[in-house]
């Protein structure tokens, strides 16, 4: 970013909202704008808000340098189908390996079970005669591949998804397979899994491969919009996009390997937690954010967020590095539920953006979590969305009265407070479980919470974990656009071989190479050399495990202190360590990081007059009281919040419980502690 | 006594199975075995005081409604009421005192508040090795329990909080690899000792008594559940009949699995005094196995929103005299119970396709496809492989079968072929759905699999044990049933067929082994199919 160019905007596209976070270098103010997104093309309401936001505050579209880019494209694309038409080569004998899966169901109980999706069908998937070995050595030669690009061009692909049998160990055929596909059938993307995913397992990377293929023209012409809209009134910025693994990546490269984009979604969320444990310099947060239909939680320890080497779209397996997140399907759409065993429900269906809660009035008709708040009066019917939309009141104290309250013989406010209890229960044993699996205890944590709804919930779920302390960062509404606004370049690279561990030559000898091809990718997408940095992990597990833990790797390529490390991860992830076991390096990775350079960022500003908070009636333990409201762009740093009492925002409400105390922090975050038992 | 409202039952019971959650990721967590760990052959609850299991974790149904068998009998038999202390800990296998096979090991605690005891909280583990004639405890040809392991009858491995160290010391000289269960075991310890603190907190929250009445009411509440799906059932008897192909020792002797439902109200009856005398083979079940297999069929008809609680049994009951398959009589072998629950799970369904039509599906492959390939290099070094495969689901009413999938008591995953071939000499040559292996019907049965396994070792010792050879999956309302199942030896160009239980068969270098998996049976004649579905079956090649 030039002195020319001043400004760094970071756009989060969701389903109903595109965010921004927008970062003017020129007096270091962070500014917040949401505009209403636009899914025939979203390039079109993401230039319609940030012209919004340009006339608001003040610049011009030719001062936008960077732009980095959060987008749900690809997963939507997946989730409704709307994905190319393509064939998958793969060895012959094992075109069924994409059908078959891994087996295990996850509805129990189910008579009447659906197939696990399979995106390519199996007469699209044709079986090529080739194997290699694990090794790397060829056991059957690559023949002639003339019946087979007969057949390719009568199926007319406008995709085609190459991946076959040990190809992370040795690419050959898939390149030789590439090179003839592509001199058969010129034009039509090819992703080969030595590419996209050069990992051991043959279905998961199979999985990823034909993901990619199936997103490509998909993304490619999205991209391709994007960037005819450049030049618009001078608007020219380097354009990066977000990925799974919370880094960037350059829009020819995403054009390429779309399916790096499948789970971005909560990396945004992940890295404002990171980067807000160190500001707000708290080593251990646990996120949660909580938005119309879901509960994402992710930890943060040590300042640090996971990675996890796998994650999934609709049940299909997504191999690649992503950010570590437990998601429950609870959210401010949840819909309450009385089930003919007299059982009240709270989620996992979900009212959605439409027709949403009932008191959106726009046809809902369930009773769902925000109908809750909004019948305790811990939402205010007129400054919902600062004001933007009315909320019918009636509506929803009608739909929890008939639904929940009359089933259970209860009351209308004592129905709704149900709601809250079960919900808030359920979150809290999600954030429990995140922690748990780890080893943690919550008491060692702070809540750090975001997302529209999840104010409404924090300190309530915070006492059922023993937490003591909640963290209400800055515009919690676009809190993911901020994490993207201060993130690097970011591209993974994988090699997977079984090494043992004392095969310390050949590992360090592929270390190298890796090192070698980060640098190279570096170099290929203008990275000066003085922002590059290399950092290499690896897969380990003892001899005879089925599955990996990801390890940093800082010393490669010394294994000593590798070996270490697993034991020590090992321990206290699992509760022991086999220091005497044999060791086994499934996959060496590499993250090749080009760093963006940190412009500071201005302190938030605290009002400077006192403002006497206004009040209403809300309802808790059966009866209405009066619970001070406050604001929160007229809070000052004396000000001090007991609970119980509501902040509001533009687009969020917080509660402070009883026996809690909150204050506004320096950087502008509130910060709640418990006060009382 | 006040009564608790609706809001605080479901926050006890989300919190209960929240306990049960955090059991499950302990042992998850700290056990040593692959067979827990990425197998996840294990299972944690929360039972009443009376030992009603409340809420479970299960994912495996053939441990799911185990458990509280298992303690009930415990409690009644063997632990009185008021032996148990604040600390202790029981632990049995033995499946002549509530258990299953010898390789479950099960593991109790009871849970104090204010003197009184509350609670139980329980774990159920599958131990990779518990001694006997063969690693892994499954010999297929073992005639009496004494071959089958260490049999560990109902003590208190744990007494006032102290190990019982003459015990651990029984079990470490009995077993091939110690390490591995007693690590493992270590962590069914550890499991109780989470849940245990976890049921003091909400019992600190809530008071005992609330607990108490809580446990209550979630049982009340499934039993109201499990009621209205009987009640929906038309009244009448409903028989149905499947077969074993044999117990492996008398070839070809099939073991009959018959069920007679009486359907009255708003309770079930389950009737299983038809079904085989027990046989001399592992093939037997005791009334854990069975009870599980029956109680599972049942709760699968009721709505997606049941608790599942011991409150679903009440309205069930099971006649199973002692000396049948289905309850077999001390010393029997019982290492292949799951064999027994498949086919008697396949003989409910078939039961319950007369009550509720519209809800069954035909017969799935029922079968778990275990092979065990022991490979012997040159150098004397051996490997083991072991692969749990599966077949094709039974068509329901109103859809085909799912080719390839988990079905019915069992549910494990494959292993990356990739994975296989990195580390040991063995080369899988094929893996694909078997072609027209699904029952033909108006809806068509899902395929099973073929797999081929090629020895590149010098030496290497097979064994298998599966069925549905000689009986193929049934179809239902004029579908047709599903192929039966293959296993072939391919050696120098000449194919033989390899018995399905088989232990220890010598193969040689180059060696392939082929094994065809059954599909699901059909429903409805084939005649009905939509045209448009008999055309994707064509194009597809499933027909």
């Amino acid at each position: 970013m030039s002195a020319t160019q001043p400004v760094r905007i970071a756009v989060d596209i969701g389903g109903t909202f595109t965010d921004f976070q927008i970062l003017d270098q020129r007096h270091g103010r962070v500014m917040a704008w949401k505009a209403p997104t636009t899914p025939a093309d979203p390039s079109e309401g993401l230039m319609t808000g940030i012209r919004q936001a340009a006339a608001r505050f003040g610049f011009a579209l030719a001062d936008v340098g960077l732009l980095l880019h959060g987008t749900t494209i690809a997963t939507n694309a997946v989730l409704e189908r709307k994905l190319a038409s393509g064939v998958l080569l793969t060895t012959a004998g094992f075109e069924d390996v994409l059908e078959i899966t891994r087996h295990v169901r996850r509805d129990i109980y189910g008579l009447a079970p659906d197939p696990f999706p399979c995106l390519m069908d199996r007469d699209r998937r044709f079986g090529v005669v080739e194997r290699m070995r694990a090794d790397g050595s060829v056991e059957v030669p690559l023949g002639d591949l003339t019946a087979l690009t007969d057949r390719l061009r009568a199926a007319a692909p406008e995709a085609i998804a190459i991946g076959l049998l040990h190809a992370y160990a040795n690419p050959a055929h898939e390149r030789a397979l590439r090179d003839a596909v592509a001199k058969a059938l010129p034009g039509v993307p090819i992703s080969l899994s030595s590419d996209i995913s050069p990992e051991i397992r043959e279905y998961e990377r199979l999985s990823t491969t034909v993901l990619n293929a199936l997103l490509m023209p998909v993304v490619q012409r999205y991209l391709a919009r994007l960037e005819a809209r450049l030049g618009e009134d001078g608007f020219r910025p380097r354009i990066f996009l977000v990925q799974s693994n919370g880094g960037m990546c350059s829009l020819r490269r995403a054009a390429e390997q779309p399916a790096r984009l499948l789970l971005s979604g909560p990396s945004g969320g992940a890295l404002a937690a990171e980067r807000l444990s160190r500001r707000l310099e708290r080593p251990n947060l646990v996120a949660v954010d909580m938005g119309g239909t879901s509960f994402d939680v992710s930890v943060v320890q040590d300042h640090v967020i996971g990675l996890v080497t796998q994650g999934e779209v609709d049940r299909l397996p997504v191999r690649l590095p992503m950010v570590e997140m437990r998601t429950i399907g609870a959210g401010g759409g949840s819909i309450a539920n009385v089930d003919a065993a007299g059982r009240l429900t709270a989620g996992p269906r979900s009212a959605g953006a439409r027709p949403g809660p009932v008191c959106y009035g726009r046809g809902g008709t369930e009773p769902t979590v925000t109908d809750a708040n909004a019948v305790l009066g811990r939402l205010d019917p007129d400054f919902f969305l600062g004001g933007a939309m009315a909320l019918d009141l009636a509506g929803a104290r009608a739909a929890m009265e008939t639904r929940i309250g009359t089933p259970l013989a209860l009351g209308t406010e004592a129905a709704a407070e149900g709601v809250l209890r079960v919900t808030n229960a359920q979150l809290a044993a999600a954030v429990r479980l995140s922690l748990f699996e780890k080893g943690l205890d919550p008491r060692d944590f702070a809540l750090l919470s975001f997302g529209g709804a999840g104010g409404l919930h924090a300190t309530e779920v915070a006492d059922e974990l023993g937490i003591t302390e909640v963290v209400f960062p800055r515009e919690p509404g676009t809190l993911s656009a901020y994490g993207i606004l201060f993130s690097d370049l970011v591209q993974d690279l994988a090699r997977s071989r079984l090494y043992r561990d004392d095969q310390a030559e050949a590992v360090a000898a592929a270390v190298e190479a890796l090192r070698a091809e980060a640098d190279a990718r570096l170099a290929e997408d203008g990275v000066a050399p003085a922002q590059r940095a290399v950092e290499i992990s690896a897969d380990l597990r003892y001899r005879g495990q089925a599955f990996e833990l990801l390890v940093p790797w800082p010393e490669a390529p010394a294994l000593p202190p590798l070996l270490a490390r697993f034991h020590a991860t090992h321990r206290a992830r699992f509760s022991y360590a086999a220091e005497g076991d044999p060791v086994e390096i499934v996959t060496l990775r590499a993250a090749a990081i080009g760093r963006l350079d940190k412009p500071e960022e201005a302190s938030a500003t605290p009002a400077d007059t006192a403002t006497a908070p206004g009040s209403r009636q809300v309802w808790q333990g059966g009866a209405a009281t009066s619970w001070p409201v406050w604001r929160r762009e007229r809070l000052r740093l004396a000000d001090t919040i007991e609970g119980p009492a509501i902040i509001e925002e533009a687009f969020a409400t917080h509660v402070i419980a009883a026996g809690w105390r909150a204050a506004l922090d320096p950087e502008g975050a509130i910060i709640a502690r418990r006060i009382a038992a | 006594m006040k009564k608790l409202g609706p809001i605080e039952i479901e926050v006890i019971r989300n919190a209960l199975t929240a306990a049960a959650a955090e059991m499950d990721i302990t042992i998850w967590r700290t056990s040593r075995s692959t067979i827990v760990r990425e197998l996840l052959d294990y299972s944690t609850a929360v039972f009443d005081a009376e030992g009603q299991n409340l809420a479970q974790s299960a994912r495996i149904p053939g441990h799911l409604n185990s458990m509280t068998h298992a303690l009930r009998t415990l409690l009644a038999d063997h632990v009185q009421p008021e032996a148990w202390h604040e600390g202790d800990v029981v632990i049995f296998n033995d499946p002549y005192c509530g258990g299953q096979h010898l390789p479950d090991i099960l593991a109790f605690r009871p849970v104090f508040h204010g003197g009184a005891r509350i609670a139980f909280v329980g774990t159920l583990c599958h131990h990779i090795d518990v001694g006997g004639l063969v690693a892994g405890s499954y010999a297929a040809k073992a005639t009496e329990i004494f071959q089958e392991g260490l049999r560990i009858p109902p003590v208190k491995l744990i007494e006032r909080g102290v190990r019982n160290e003459g015990i651990w010391a029984m079990i470490r000289q009995n077993i091939r690899k110690p390490d591995l269960l007693l690590g493992d075991l270590s962590s069914q310890l550890a499991s109780l000792e989470v849940g245990a603190a976890a049921l003091a907190r909400l019992a600190n929250r809530f008071g005992a008594a609330a607990m108490i009445e809580a446990g209550q009411r979630i049982l009340d509440m499934s039993e109201a559940g499990m009621r209205a799906a009987i009640g929906r059932m038309p009244d009448g008897v409903y028989e149905f009949e499947d077969f074993l192909d044999d117990d492996g020792i008398d070839l070809g002797k099939r073991i009959r699995l018959h069920v007679r439902l009486h359907i009255e109200g708003e309770t079930a009856r389950v009737d299983l005094s038809g079904c085989s005398p027990q046989v001399a083979g592992p093939t037997n079940a005791t009334l854990a196995s069975t009870n599980a297999a029956v109680m599972f069929a049942l709760m699968c008809c009721a709505d997606s929103s049941l608790h599942m609680s011991a409150g679903c049994y009440r309205p069930i009951s099971v006649t199973a005299p002692e000396g049948l398959v289905v309850n077999a009589r001390h010393p029997a072998p019982v290492a292949h119970r799951i064999a027994v629950t498949h086919r008697l799970l396949n003989a409910m369904n078939g039961a319950l396709h007369q009550a509720v039509p519209d809800l069954i599906p035909a017969a799935y492959y029922g079968n778990s496809y275990v092979t065990t390939f022991q490979t012997v290099k040159e150098s004397g070094q051996r490997d083991v492989l072991v692969e749990i495969e599966i077949g094709g689901s039974g068509a329901h009413p109103a859809k085909d079968g799912v080719n390839a999938y988990a079905s019915g008591m069992h549910n494990n995953s494959n292993i990356p072929i990739e994975m296989i071939e990195a580390q040991l000499p063995l080369t899988v040559l094929r893996y694909a759905l078997r072609d027209g292996s699904g029952g033909a019907g108006m809806r068509r049965g899902g395929l099973g699999l073929v797999r081929e396994w090629r020895v590149d070792s010098a030496h290497c010792f097979f064994t298998a044990n599966m069925d549905r050879f000689d009986h193929a999956p049934y179809g239902l309302a004029g579908g047709g049933p599903a192929a039966k199942g293959a296993l072939v030896l391919r050696r120098d160009g000449a194919e033989s067929p390899i018995p399905p239980k088989t232990d220890n068969l010598k193969l040689q270098q180059g060696d392939v082994v082929r094994l065809e998996t059954s599909g699901g049976g059909g429903f409805g004649p084939p005649a009905d199919r939509a045209p448009d579905a008999s055309d994707r079956d064509a194009r597809m090649g499933y027909a």
